[in-house]
């Protein structure tokens, strides 16, 4: 475990260097990845100043599901979320091999490999939409904390299982750069309260593409909307996390390489 | 250290077409077709060899490398190398070996190689003194002192070859894998690869070669492998393989008259370079150098003249068609 840690420390320091070497790029990519993150918090500002809302949610507590869900990314994505990108390109290229030659586990190579310091952009866009969304409610219990803190662990479990679900159709559909269309298009629905959908859509959204447990499910906690019961939804979620992985392994086997 | 036995690798790719029907007919169908990229490899490499493997391209070299490395699972067939099965104990027998691609980079483009190699340190769990010591060893070997600390994009080819190899060798790995170690780079660099190469040999180091460059194969290599096909075709020390052809010599000549397209037995024309110059492949024990210089002279005059013998690309291209007319006549033969 020691020499993970050290791995891990060794390869965030390189990669933190990578991204120095272009400033002005890191810059421009943390910024332009805020603005994007409060493109939707901004229009759910003027739904609610145009007097319409999301029924039964104040917008202070419709932002705090996009801030739990920014915050989410902003955690899973770094570390993550890059092993996407980093499968389209090097099984295409060929050059997976090399992550294969290392004596690692080639998941965690691939995560390593794919870390990417510019998404901790979005750890700041969350805390911003977070602490203004807080600031206008009454504060939560400590149990609600505690509850809201294991579900927000889960939601980045789901947001990795969903990485290791994409990188792995990799292997397989090579090249497919459209599987970053696939995840915005899924998880979109994750950033507004899951009861403004009908019954048989939220249900999908926890029980099938659990995208409802990324945001919706811990910001309810946290509001102190939800028993206890709610903490369950580990269970699935552990589930989601496993399949993921021995998705990702199963995917591997098939990885073919390219001409040398 | 190698042991290969009845090694196979098949794999199904899809059949495309080229035409706008035939691409939009893959839209809906694509058949698919068996490719065997290896076919029945068996053999060994001792410890502390220097074997060159070599073989046209899409002969199967590069199947057959990323087997004995672990990245590919064959279909059919046997390895044990340093006691492991590469595929079935990945990460314990990566650990203990080494590869260098020339085509495939494994520094970090933007930033200098001292970082790349810090990075290797950790993946390898290389304890800091030995890092320190093998870091400084190779560095002082190789001469990159000045340009450790230079990003990766501003190295030349050359330097950037070194710090390659100083990537693969930090965790004093007992088996390399050279793929192309030397393309592109000029004479005064590929000499100071192969001296570098030549050194970690002496101190036990195995490496097995791919490439193209012939030259590092006479310079490097104790023993060849030539591969065909996925099969095959040649397995033993240079030496036979320059032997393969017999007592032949390549002469090239200048003559104060034009030679004529000729029928003369232990006698071919390989090439002709001008008016008044050719080069010949001369079977010597069917027509003795003294023989062929003397008709020479009298027929069209000999100006100049320069005798090596035949070199290894052209022992190289007869054994690939060798090859290739077995190929097609066993397809005849199985046709008819």
């Amino acid at each position: 475990m020691r020499g993970i840690i050290h791995c891990l420390g060794a390869v965030l320091r390189t990669k933190l260097a990578e991204q120095m070497a272009y400033r002005s790029h890191f810059i421009l990519s943390v910024l332009l990845l805020v603005a994007g993150d409060l493109v939707v918090p901004f229009v759910t500002l003027l739904i609610y100043s145009s007097g319409a809302s999301f029924p039964g949610w104040s917008m202070h507590e419709a932002l705090l599901i996009q801030g739990v869900f920014a915050l989410a990314k902003g955690i899973a994505f770094p570390f993550f979320f890059g092993m996407v990108g980093t499968t389209l390109h090097h099984v295409r290229e060929g050059t997976f091999d090399l992550l294969l030659l290392r004596p690692r586990p080639v998941m965690l190579m691939a995560m390593l490999t794919g870390f990417d310091p510019d998404d901790f952009g979005r750890l700041f866009s969350g805390a911003v939409i977070f602490g203004f969304a807080l600031s206008g409610m009454s504060q939560p219990a400590l149990g609600a904390w505690l509850q809201f803190g294991l579900l927000f662990i889960a939601a980045i479990a789901i947001l990795c299982a969903v990485s290791l679900f994409l990188s792995g159709m990799l292997f397989r559909w090579v090249g497919s750069s459209r599987v970053f269309d696939i995840f915005d298009a899924v998880t979109s629905f994750g950033m507004y309260p899951g009861t403004i959908f009908a019954k048989s859509l939220q249900n999908l959204l926890t029980y099938v593409l659990p995208v409802g447990l990324i945001a919706f499910v811990p910001a309810t906690a946290l509001l102190g909307r939800s028993g206890l019961e709610a903490l369950w939804t580990l269970v699935p979620v552990s589930l989601f996390l496993l399949l993921g992985a021995v998705y990702w392994n199963r995917m591997l086997k098939g990885y073919t390489s390219a001409g040398g | 250290m190698i042991e290969v036995r009845n090694l196979t690798k098949t794999y199904m790719t899809h059949e495309r077409g080229h035409t706008l029907r035939e691409v939009a007919r893959n839209l809906i169908r694509r058949p698919m077709k068996e490719i065997t990229a290896v076919n029945n490899l068996s053999f060994t490499v001792p410890q502390g060899e220097m074997l060159a493997f070599l073989g046209p391209n899409g002969a199967g070299k590069s199947t057959t490398l990323k087997m004995l490395t672990g990245v590919l699972h064959p279909t059919a067939g046997e390895v044990r190398a340093l006691g492991l099965t590469p595929w079935k104990q990945r990460r314990e027998y990566v650990g203990k070996i080494g590869a260098v691609f020339g085509q495939k980079s494994q520094l970090l483009w933007d930033i200098p190689p001292a970082d790349a190699f810090y990075m290797n340190k950790a993946i390898y769990g290389v304890p800091d003194a030995e890092y320190r010591a093998t870091l400084n060893e190779l560095v002082d070997l190789l001469e990159v002192g000045d340009v450790m600390r230079k990003p990766t994009r501003q190295l030349s080819l050359g330097e950037r070859m070194k710090c390659e190899f100083i990537m693969a060798m930090l965790h004093r790995p007992q088996l390399v894998f050279l793929d192309e170690p030397t393309i592109g780079l000029d004479m005064i660099a590929k000499e100071n690869i192969r001296g570098f190469i030549r050194s970690m040999n002496r101190q036990g180091v195995t490496f097995i070669l791919t490439t193209h460059d012939l030259e590092d194969v006479e310079m490097l290599a104790e023993r060849v492998i030539v591969i065909n096909h996925g099969t095959i075709v040649f397995d033993d020390a240079l030496s036979g393989l320059k032997s393969r052809v017999g007592n032949k010599k390549s002469v090239r000549l200048t003559t104060e008259t034009a030679v004529p397209d000729l029928q003369l037995q232990g006698l071919r024309i390989a090439e002709r370079l001008g008016p008044l110059e050719i080069g010949v492949e001369i079977d010597t024990d069917l027509l003795p150098l003294k023989n062929f210089i003397r008709e020479f002279n009298d027929s069209y005059g000999i100006a100049d003249m320069e005798i090596q013998p035949i070199p290894i690309e052209s022992i190289m291209k007869e054994l690939y068609l060798e090859n290739a007319e077995a190929r097609s006549e066993a397809a005849v033969s199985a046709t008819k």
